[in-house]
Formats: C-alpha cells, sequence, structure tokens
C-alpha cells in the first residue's frame, strides 16, 4: 500500500530522492518507469488555436442577455385596466348589497332577512333590500303581495308605489297591485302611510285602497293570511282583482262577458284545482264559467 | 469581482480566452474520444455555450465550464471510437545512448503495448492519467478541472496504473 501511495507520488514529481531509490527496488518497476516515460512522449492531435478561433468565429451566435423588460407607459396602461376590471367586478360580486327576490305565477317564497324577520312572497311579487344599511335600518321595497313576521327592534319600514308600512314587531300582510293596495295587520300595531296621512291598524283590522279611494273593510279573525294555506279570500273585493288574483294563481288569461267587474266578492278560492275555484267564485254570483285551454270565460246566464 | 464577471463578453478576452485553452481543451475531449474532428466540434460547441452564456458565467468559473461543458457534451454521444494515443515525433527512449537495434525493437514494441493498455482504460482513468502524463498536471488541478475529489483522482490514476501494468505484464 505504501508502494501505491509512492508511486502517485513519483507520477506527480513530488516523491523525495530516497523514496526514490526505495520505489526503485519494488518488482516490476522497469514496467512503471517505461509506463511513465513513453505516456509522457504522447499526444492528443495538434490544433492551430487561430484557425479553430476563425472557425470558431463563424458560427455566429448571439450573446444571450439576460431579459430585460421594459417598464414602458404601455404596461402600466395594460396593468391598470386589469386592475380595474378587477376591482369592480369584485365589488359587484362581493360588495353589491342590494339584494332582490322574485316570484312567478303562482309560485310562494319564504325569505328570512338579516335580523331574523321572516318574509312569505306570493305569487308573482317581487321584493328588494339593502343587505348592508339593513343593520341601521329596516327597509325593503314590495311590488305585489307578502305576509311579513317582524322581529321586536327598529323601525321595519315596507315601501310599495302606494303607500308605506312601518312596524315595530308584528305580523302582517301587505298587498299592491294595480289599482289595489291592502294592507291586514295580524300582530301588534301596524302604521300604514297612505297619500300623506297615516293610520294605525291594531291586529284584525285591514286598510284597502281601491281604484285610489279608501275602502272600509270589516274585521277579519284569521292567524295568517288565506293564501298562505293555499288559498285567496276577499272580503267585499271588486271582482276585477279577484279575477287578477286568479290569473297569478293559475297562469291563466280570464275573460269577463257582460260580468261588471265591480261586482263586489265576498268568499274564497283554492289554488290547488281550478275547477273548484272557479266554482266558488261564479256560484255565489250566479255566473257562469267556460275552460279553453289557457283562457277562461265567465259570463252571465 | 464584479468587473470580472462580465469580462467574457468582451471579444479580446474572450478570444484570449478562447486562444490560451483551445489546445487542452481539445486534448481533453481526444482523451475522451479519440477521435480528433469529433474533439474539436465538443470544444467548438462548449465555447459556443460560453459566448452565448457569457453574462452568467463567472470568469473565474469559466475554464472549469469549459472542462465540465466538454465532458457533458461527451456523455451525451453515445459511441466513441477507441482511443489510440499517438507518440511525439522526437519521442527520445528511456536509455539515449543504447543505439543497438535489439534495444530499439523491444522498446518499439513495449510502446505498442502501452498504446493498446491505454485504449482499454476507461474514460474516467483515461483522462486522469493523460492529464497527468502528458499535460503535467498535478491531482489537485486534475480535481478542480473536472469538479470532482483530489481523493478520487488518485483512485483513478492507481486503478489506471494497475490495469496498464496487469495489461503490458501479461502479454
Amino acid at each position: 500500500m505504501k508502494n501505491n501511495k509512492d508511486i502517485l507520488k513519483w507520477f506527480e514529481n513530488e516523491l523525495g530522492e530516497e523514496e526514490f531509490s526505495e520505489l526503485k527496488q519494488s518488482e516490476n518497476f522497469e514496467t512503471l518507469e517505461k509506463i511513465a516515460h513513453y505516456a509522457k512522449h504522447m499526444k492528443a492531435p495538434e490544433v492551430n488555436p487561430q484557425d479553430a478561433l476563425m472557425a470558431f468565429k463563424k458560427r455566429n451566435l448571439n450573446k444571450k442577455s439576460p431579459k430585460v423588460i421594459d417598464f414602458n407607459f404601455k404596461t402600466i396602461i395594460k396593468v391598470a385596466a386589469i386592475l380595474v376590471v378587477m376591482l369592480t367586478s369584485s365589488y359587484f360580486l362581493f360588495f353589491n348589497n342590494d339584494l332582490s327576490f322574485e316570484t312567478e305565477i303562482a309560485q310562494t317564497e319564504t325569505l328570512t332577512l338579516p335580523d331574523g324577520s321572516e318574509v312569505i312572497l306570493n305569487a308573482a311579487s317581487n321584493l328588494h333590500y339593502n343587505k348592508k344599511e339593513w343593520a341601521s335600518h329596516r327597509f325593503l321595497e314590495l311590488e305585489g303581495e307578502a305576509f311579513f313576521k317582524v322581529q321586536k327592534g327598529e323601525k321595519f319600514t315596507v315601501n310599495t308605489s302606494s303607500g308605506t308600512v312601518q312596524v315595530l314587531g308584528t305580523q302582517f300582510n301587505v298587498k299592491r297591485r294595480v289599482n289595489y293596495f291592502e294592507v291586514q295587520c295580524y300582530e301588534g300595531l301596524v302604521a300604514v302611510t297612505y297619500d300623506k296621512k297615516t293610520v294605525k291598524l291594531p291586529p284584525g283590522k285591514s286598510f284597502r285602497v281601491v281604484n285610489n279611494t279608501i275602502q272600509l273593510v270589516d274585521d277579519f279573525e284569521a292567524e295568517k293570511p288565506s293564501w298562505m294555506q293555499n288559498e285567496s279570500s276577499f272580503n267585499k273585493v271588486p271582482l276585477r282583482e279577484v279575477v287578477s288574483e286568479l290569473q297569478r294563481q293559475y297562469n291563466i288569461n280570464v275573460k269577463l262577458e257582460n260580468v261588471e267587474e265591480d261586482l263586489l266578492f265576498k268568499g274564497a278560492f283554492t289554488h290547488e284545482n281550478l275547477e273548484i275555484a272557479l266554482k266558488s267564485i261564479t256560484i255565489p254570483l250566479d255566473l257562469n264559467y267556460k275552460i279553453e285551454g289557457k283562457h277562461v270565460v265567465l259570463y252571465r246566464k | 469581482m464584479e468587473s470580472n464577471e462580465n469580462k467574457l463578453c468582451e471579444e479580446t478576452y474572450f478570444n484570449t480566452f478562447y486562444l490560451k485553452h483551445v489546445q487542452s481543451a481539445s486534448n481533453f475531449a481526444y482523451y475522451k474520444c479519440g477521435d480528433s474532428d469529433a474533439a474539436l466540434d465538443f470544444v467548438q460547441d462548449a465555447f459556443s455555450k460560453i459566448w452565448e452564456n457569457c453574462s452568467k458565467i463567472n470568469f473565474t468559473k469559466a475554464k472549469s465550464y469549459l472542462f465540465t461543458t466538454i465532458n457533458n457534451l461527451f456523455l451525451n454521444t453515445i459511441k466513441h471510437a477507441k482511443v489510440v494515443m499517438e507518440y511525439a515525433k522526437a519521442a527520445p527512449y528511456i536509455d539515449k545512448t543504447n543505439e543497438s537495434p535489439e534495444y530499439i525493437l523491444q522498446e518499439e514494441e513495449f510502446k505498442k503495448k502501452l498504446q493498446n493498455a491505454i485504449a482499454l482504460l476507461t474514460d474516467a482513468q483515461r483522462e486522469v492519467f493523460l492529464l497527468n502524463r502528458i499535460e503535467g498536471k498535478k491531482y489537485r488541478e486534475i480535481a478542480e478541472l473536472l469538479e470532482v475529489s483530489q481523493k478520487a483522482v488518485e483512485k483513478r490514476m492507481s486503478s489506471a496504473l494497475k490495469v496498464l501494468r496487469d495489461h503490458i505484464e501479461n502479454i
């Protein structure tokens, strides 16, 4: 082993005189000496450096410089445009607190407002409010008919195009249709503002405006609006409004032939069967009906 | 240091670097592949890489980058020729005074054997052995050039010598 180390040293020309003479004595040193000597006189093919360089220059190489992206005005505009689009879209996605709910014909929907109040929307109605402002003031807008179960708290306002209803915590029904506005109080006290006048409604009382005239309505005893039990009930309501409610619940087209539309109707009709509903309207009024697909005609005998 | 780093991108500096190392680089490539044309191709390709990436290469590492690149390019080729080293024309015999035909014949025969034996070495053994013998490089220098440890270089050298001796003596 020591021999091996010395040999390596000798090949590096680092071996001392003494050790060399020792190495010389080892067997087969002659071969080693010859290897060392003759290998030294080998050579690889010579290269003419100048020629090689000339050949190299013909390669026509391009230096790869580190990529530099100019910070120019165009890029800023691009980035800004993207930011604007992202910000506005995220605003509409996450910060738009205007909530809208709409029901189709023959459909009802139950909603829970941020304060826990419940709203049940009747058919073909539309309600919207701002979620963010709800905490500071309870305000919503309604087109159509809805029943409200309001949690106790600050003033609760329902705005319709006919009038405004304000309460503190009650149950009430608001119906606002074409030429028809009705508020019914089921619990607590409801303040109805119509035409700059405010009327306070205790439970069991109704406030109704038909064709811009306030009408006196008999008291009722129900705990909930009948439409919530799939029935529409009317207390001396013009036939015109009864028919349009029928259209909203069944998605049909009703025509009156030879019948006065101001005829007052007292009664109810179901939302579940058109034939029965038509009978409960026509029999008390002594009318007849015929059904032709989506069209229904009410006529006097 | 900063200024040195980009020196490679200056044409005059690069040319000097090229002229200084082209021969040893092509020797190195030849020890590996045994084909002078292929060797020069490797060298030119390696220099191309250096020129193209001049801004990224530290100039103090340029030489070892050159050899490493040649090594990698070589490893990428699948086949290579048997490496038969030629002797310089004026290679003297050990005993310069002995001119007897017998001695000359004997020495010529040895030279042939040595050539054959070198061709039998592995690429790693051969490059170390020849860098030491022909270029007269120390093991430490070879280790730096190949980016391996000095121990590894010494091991390759020992094993190379063992192969050579065994082969020559057994014939």
